[in-house]
């Protein structure tokens, strides 16, 4: 067997490990509803959704500034609490779109990171007058 | 109705050159292709595509004028001027503007183009016809993306000049544009008069913005090169003539590619608030990858040009950059990476056209590959196994197998497309791709270290240890010391640490006794010196990062769950001083200038008798944006071996009124009605109700023995203590007394007014002291080490390419 070949077979086992890793359950989150994350606790979702603005928000950063609860509403319309371990992020009112990233706890949403969709930020904001 | 004021002449010239340049590009690429084939009348051809190209470029300099004549003079009748730009915005961000949108940027690209191919047209000489005929090729799909024409309901491109923000159906309806007046019978708006633009995305507002982004496109471009030289070699049969011409050109795109994508990292570092100048964000990846595998394509180029040995892939790197280019091109551009990334860009439809013009280079290649595959030598004698081609092709197929790993797992959102799957990548996708990388990372900074000292063919291994032994020594002596200094306990990157010194002494010593120090041969040793210092820096700031705000007080929030230990998040009350990592930090203030609100933060170092001196003081600031959204911005001490690194998360960005003499004032109360066992939020604790009671020592109250009393239990804890309240519930015949309860220590006072009797809740209402509402800021502080070691080893790595590209240049002619 040649050198060549035998460096050709080592990069096809590295390639398959690498299509592997990236399709198998353990190295990537899924994107889900708040139902499907609770049926598998522990394991990391994103779940996409907008903001309830009529619940309370809580960010009381003299008492804890890495907590943050609020309600949201998934893509299927089912509601559920969420605990982003974060500082409430700048905005957030005017989010479109937020994409949670944690996992369900006790019918809790514990989320370690947010991803926000403002709409403003890139397409929306209509011509308006000069002040 | 009738419009006045707008500027619809422009539009019109800048159209024509965009049409001008679209035809030019076909007709170049038209008449270089016949002037490549071999016959009487490739002269005549050559002379047409020439003067054919140059239109091309004449026209997109046209186009570039045009629309900086548009952004400069506020133009905002046309819908991308009215995008990009507001007559506030600095007249310097103007470049920025220009290539915020998807029409801007694939200009950028073009005029790179044009310019590579005016130079090639004086240069390339007998290559000039096969090569410019791809390269003109490339322009017609380039120049296509801006024409903005409707062909059987497929609508190709978008142009600048033709869109015009009335036309926008989403503001068919806005006042601005319907109301009109009537003057002499004629409907009549002038809108233009009134109008502003939406303004330029306040991450773009930023130095670096105005310089990564032509670097970064100068890279891409001038990958199409080597491209353009292979398809040239497989067309023309002649396999190996076009190495040498296209080999400055290819060190050049690893130099420039190079500081460009690390260009990006240093405005994510400066502006963007992720802490780090690295994220694997699929932008960032898809940018890294084609610089990877360029990396690899000038390094087997080299083995071809000595040893004429696998050729074959060396022809398939050099398709596979340019493809990988595009692939970059559409992965960012067409939206598929949805919510995976924050700086790709917003769909404008030309997702079919951007795999059109991916799938067109990428069949051609592979086609031209297959016809070829007989003529390729046929390889008599297999590479030596310690020979420097050997191992040269070893370092790049592990350049390659690097890429496919990044490129694979970022392109989960296409994968979900064409499998119907429902992926996101890991939150935790920073460690995923470091780990997978920290091997390739060890294997080719060992491979730096050792490569030169192959000679090609085959290396006597007694000589070659011997020559190598000295910088390994010196290397492990280093590592150790380093190890002992940084108090490295990982040990993979204590591995990846000593490889990396490794390889950045070894090309030293190799520089030093090998070529005398002779600067201008050792292009090659001065730019692995800086590859390795780049991993070195990179290694080091990251996994030594030191996130000195983390909230070290211990205190225990029960029940609110602490799975994640995510408290980068430190709160400083103004005045107050708190400890972190080395430093005593206060909050001193906020400030206004024009848009930006900075927030002042003293850092202060304590001596051993508790005196504090002021080190420096940084403003990290927020960027007011009523129209795009609030963007705060960090701000970063540098220091020779640290930087210091402070960005705010959250903050009031409101100015209140300074209160006067009312700090034992109460502020207004706020009710709660709860439960036992649930929880309320001061400003400055937390309050549990944990249960009522009656019997208590009434003479206390000075209660008669027919009065009803009720307490409520209240406990309040705060960062150190832990405090009790119980205001009392009093009824007196047919009156109600409320007594309240204070805690001093933290100015509160808490009132029981009611107990719901029907569902058991009760009504607490709480006043705060005005004190209590001191201004505050929520940041974050880290200290990168070393980090200069990465940003000095950019700075080594291009003046050794450039040094390369010089010599290689000298070769040539």
């Amino acid at each position: 067997m040649k050198k060549i070949h035998v460096l050709g077979i080592i990069f096809i086992a590295v390639a398959i490990a690498a299509i592997l890793t990236t399709l198998s359950k353990p190295f990537t989150s899924t994107y889900a509803s708040f139902a499907e994350a609770a049926s598998e606790t522990g394991r990391e979702f994103h779940v996409v959704g907008k903001l309830n603005k009529d619940k309370k928000q809580i960010y009381e950063p003299k008492v804890n500034p890495n907590l943050f609860t609020f309600y949201m509403v998934d893509n299927k319309g089912a509601e559920c609490e969420v605990i982003l371990h974060k500082n409430k992020p700048q905005d957030f009112e005017r989010s479109e779109q937020i994409v949670l990233i944690g996992k369900m706890q006790n019918q809790v949403f514990e989320a370690s990171d947010i991803l926000m969709k403002c709409p403003s930020k890139y397409n929306d904001g209509k011509p308006t007058a000069e002040k | 109705m009738e419009y006045i004021g707008e500027h619809l002449g422009i539009g019109k010239v800048g159209n024509i050159f965009v049409i001008l340049s679209f035809v030019f590009a076909l007709f170049a690429s038209v008449s270089y292709f016949f002037a490549a084939k071999d016959n009487d009348d490739s002269a005549s051809w050559k002379r047409i595509a020439r003067i054919a190209f140059r239109i091309h470029g004449f026209a997109v300099f046209g186009i570039v004028c045009t629309m900086f004549a548009m952004l400069y003079n506020h133009y905002f009748e046309y819908e991308y001027v009215w995008h990009h730009s507001n007559k506030e915005m600095p007249i310097r961000y103007i470049l920025s503007c220009f290539w915020e949108g998807q029409e801007g940027s694939f200009l950028l690209w073009t005029f790179w183009h044009v310019v590579i191919g005016l130079v090639l047209q004086r240069t390339a000489k007998k290559w000039e016809s096969p090569v410019m005929a791809t390269i003109s090729l490339v322009q017609v799909f380039l120049a296509s993306m801006l024409l903005g024409i409707t062909i059987f309901n497929y609508h190709l491109g978008s142009n600048p000049f033709t869109v015009l923000l009335r036309d926008n159906p989403d503001f068919a309806n806005i006042p601005l544009l319907t109301d009109f007046e009537l003057i002499d019978g004629h409907k009549i708006n002038n809108y233009i008069s009134k109008i502003d633009g939406r303004g330029l995305n306040p991450l773009l507002q930023n130095y670096w913005m105005t310089i990564h982004p032509p670097t970064l496109f100068l890279g891409f471009a001038l990958t199409v090169v080597p491209f353009a030289y292979a398809i040239a070699g497989l067309w023309k049969r002649d396999l190996t003539e076009w190495l040498k011409p296209a080999l400055p050109w290819t060190f050049a795109g690893v130099t420039v590619l190079g500081v460009g994508v690390l260009m990006g990292g240093a405005w994510a570092y400066e502006a963007l608030s992720f802490g780090g100048f690295w994220a694997w964000d699929p932008v960032e990846n898809a940018s890294l990858v084609p610089w990877l595998t360029l990396v690899g394509t000038a390094h087997l180029m080299l083995i071809n040009r000595n040893k004429g040995q696998s050729l074959f892939i060396t022809f398939g790197f050099a398709i596979l950059t340019f493809i990988l280019i595009l692939y970059s091109t559409y992965l960012t551009r067409s939206g598929i990476l949805g919510e995976t990334s924050v700086h790709s860009f917003p769909t404008a439809g030309m997702s079919g056209q951007l795999l059109a013009y991916l799938l067109c280079f990428l069949i051609m290649g592979i086609v031209l590959l297959i016809i070829n595959w007989k003529n390729f030598p046929k390889q008599t004698e297999e590479e030596g196994l310690w020979s420097r081609e050997f191992w040269m092709l070893v370092g790049a197929i592990v350049l390659l197998v690097s890429s496919f790993q990044i490129i694979f797992y970022t392109s989960i959102p296409v994968w979900n497309k064409l499998f119907g799957m429902n992926k996101a990548p890991l939150k935790e996708v920073v460690k995923f791709y470091n780990d997978w990388q920290l091997p390739f990372a060890f294997i080719t900074t060992l491979l730096i270290a050792v490569g030169q000292f192959f000679k090609y063919k085959n290396t006597d291994l007694k000589v070659f240890f011997k020559k190598i032994a000295l910088s390994f020594i010196v290397s492990m002596a280093l590592t150790i010391f380093m190890i002992y200094i940084l108090n490295f306990t990982n040990t993979y990157y204590s591995i990846l640490l000593f490889s990396s010194i490794f390889a950045a002494v070894a090309n030293f010593d190799y520089m030093i006794r090998v070529l005398g120090g002779k600067i201008k041969k050792a292009g090659a040793s001065i730019a692995h010196i800086g590859f390795a210092l780049v991993l070195l820096g990179a290694l080091i700031s990251t996994s030594k990062k030191d996130i000195i705000s983390k909230n070290t007080s211990g205190k225990d929030l029960k029940g609110l769950g602490e799975t994640f230990s995510n408290d980068d998040n430190i709160l400083l009350t103004k005045g107050d001083t708190l400890n972190m990592g080395k430093y005593s930090v206060t909050y001193i203030g906020k400030r206004k200038e024009g848009i930006n609100i900075y927030f002042d933060v003293n850092y202060f170092t304590k001596d051993e008798t508790g005196k504090l001196t002021k080190e420096f003081s940084l403003a990290p600031l927020v960027q007011t944006n009523p129209r795009m959204g609030n963007i705060a911005e960090p701000d970063t001490r540098h220091f020779a071996t640290y930087d210091v690194y402070t960005h705010v998360t959250y903050a009031d960005l409101d100015f209140k009124e300074p209160q006067k003499d009312n700090k034992d004032e109460y502020d207004e109360a706020k009710k709660y009605t709860i439960n036992k066992g649930d929880t309320i939020f001061a400003s400055n604790a937390i309050v549990i109700f944990d249960s009522l009671s009656t019997n208590l020592d009434k003479t206390k109250y000075q209660l008669k023995d027919s009065d009803i009393v009720v307490l409520a239990h209240l406990r309040v804890l705060d960062i150190e203590k832990k405090y009790e309240a119980t205001p009392a519930y009093i009824i007196r015949k047919n009156e109600i007394q409320k007594e309240e309860s204070k805690v001093d220590e933290l100015g509160l006072k808490f009132v029981f007014s009611k107990i719901n009797t029907e569902n058991g809740k009760i009504d607490i209402s709480l006043q705060e002291k005005k004190s209590n509402a001191r201004d505050f800021i929520v940041m974050q502080a880290m200290i990168f080490p070393y980090i200069n070691i990465l940003w000095i080893g950019c700075i080594i790595m291009a003046i050794g390419t450039i040094l390369a590209i010089v010599e290689r240049l000298k070769k040539v002619s």
